[in-house]
């Protein structure tokens, strides 16, 4: 088990400390960058930050998302099979103020068939992906969930041409 | 996100309850598109569960009818998904997801978890060039119907215009002749993307859980053996040869046994825990902004 506690900080700043579940996850992946940078031991180190960067807000990305992180606790319980049953690991984030006030991880992959799964049919994992807006990237076409109605490319028209006046 | 300037031609369209959009380099003619639309209109008079008048509606309270061209082949995949993902993928989820409320009429109205039948290879049979449930159940190929009409829309405009082509069902796409940067719509923020996938060939399938959703943490991607909408990831991508297998696995995504069944199928993949983070397939060419 992994407990890390850590002081508010940014979203963007603690992505670094929610990686930490990354790393449990996938401990098995070889050639995984990401979990190579942040051992468990080394992640609350390379984070730290003022703690009035978490009250406000000021990290742009997250913010600008207009409030998408609710304060709360957010809990993730992954599962995936393995010869021997169920593989299981748990994530608690707990969120105030769009800043991770805690990070709690439970359950590590330890058998080694789930590392062999991981290295085999997984190729790597980030954590909390941001993304870029859609202004920054040049693409011919979106794809997410079906629309429901032709409306979407209208609609983000309207938000870029709000945001842009 | 403005898109490279190609002299194309574009049709849009609205079937089997999205919207889609053909590009091309040559101009599709009346009779082209009518090639299409009949694709459509059949697939839809077959496979729909929101019309009355379609096949799986006619034969939900048991029955037979004529089977359609495209039965073996999203049956058999069915076979496959179901095996890998240890029965959350089911051909006969149709009943478990009109009770959540995703019904023919779009009640939205919840009426509880039921699992969907797990013997369904003794209840479907298709054989003999005959469809049959041998009792009541309602098929729903949510899980590959798209993307094979996404194939099958492709290869009747294939043999009819020379040139590039793509064929894009919002989310499902096919691509032909031409390279196409296609954003990975972020599930919690339609205005973000976390990558781009450069496409020259083949097709990419999405598949979230954001917008076709209602109440209470309730949307379309169910798991067939609780009636339970899936709580892990938020969004899937899958690139295949084929729409129709990388509809399969963007599905099998959301579940155990996804990456395997995708190795298996030779696809390549991302997929967004709901955790806000990603994980991706070996051998990914997709650029993510990670």
């Amino acid at each position: 088990m992994i407990r890390t506690t850590a002081v508010p900080r940014s979203l963007r700043v603690t992505a670094a400390t929610a990686s930490v579940a990354g790393l449990a996850l996938l401990a098995g992946c070889a050639g995984q960058a990401d979990a190579e940078q942040s051992a468990p031991g080394a992640a609350p180190e390379t984070t730290t930050s003022p703690e009035t960067d978490g009250s406000t807000g000021s990290t742009g990305s997250a913010g600008a998302a207009g409030g998408a992180y609710a304060d709360g606790s957010y809990t993730a319980e992954g599962t995936y099979q393995t010869p021997e049953g169920p593989e299981t690991i748990t994530v608690t984030l707990t969120i105030a103020s769009d800043a991770v006030t805690d990070v709690e991880v439970t359950g590590e992959p330890t058998r080694r068939e789930s590392r062999q799964y991981q290295a085999e049919f997984i190729g790597g994992i980030d954590d909390l992906v941001v993304g870029k807006s859609l202004d920054e990237v040049e693409v011919d076409r979106v794809a997410g969930s079906s629309l429901t109605s032709g409306g979407f490319n209208a609609a983000v028209e309207e938000i870029r041409t709000d945001a842009a006046a | 996100m403005s898109a490279p300037t190609l002299a194309s031609h574009r049709w849009e369209f609205d079937a089997i309850g999205t919207s889609w959009r053909v590009d091309s380099a040559a101009p599709l003619g009346d009779e082209d598109r009518a090639a299409v639309s009949s694709v459509v209109d059949r697939f839809d008079r077959e496979w729909s569960r929101f019309r009355p008048d379609s096949l799986v509606r006619q034969i939900a309270a048991g029955g037979s009818v004529a089977a359609p061209p495209d039965a073996a082949a999203m049956l058999g995949l069915y076979d496959a998904l179901d095996r890998a993902t240890g029965g959350s993928v089911n051909p006969l989820v149709g009943d478990a997801l009109a009770r959540r409320g995703y019904d023919a009429t779009y009640s939205l109205l919840d009426r509880g978890a039921e699992p969907a039948p797990g013997d369904w290879r003794d209840l479907i049979q298709a054989a003999d060039g005959a469809l049959t449930l041998r009792g009541p159940a309602t098929i729903d190929v949510g899980a590959v119907g798209k993307g094979r009409l996404v194939d099958l829309v492709l290869a009747a405009l294939r043999s009819r215009v020379m040139g590039w082509l793509v064929v894009d069902a919002s989310g499902d796409l096919a691509v032909d002749g031409v390279a196409q940067r296609v954003a990975l719509e972020h599930p919690y923020d339609a205005r973000r993307a976390i990558g781009v996938w450069t496409l020259a060939a083949g097709a990419l399938c999405a598949s979230a859980t954001n917008r076709r959703a209602w109440g209470a943490g309730l949307h379309h991607v169910l798991d067939a053996r609780t009636g339970q909408p899936v709580r892990e990831y938020a969004a899937t991508w899958a690139v295949a040869a084929d729409a129709m297998t990388a509809d399969a696995v963007a599905t099998a995504l959301f579940f155990e046994g996804g990456p395997r069944f995708a190795a298996a199928r030779e696809a390549s993949w991302v997929r967004m825990r709901t955790d806000g983070s990603v994980e991706w397939s070996p051998h990914c060419e997709a650029e993510l902004f990670v």
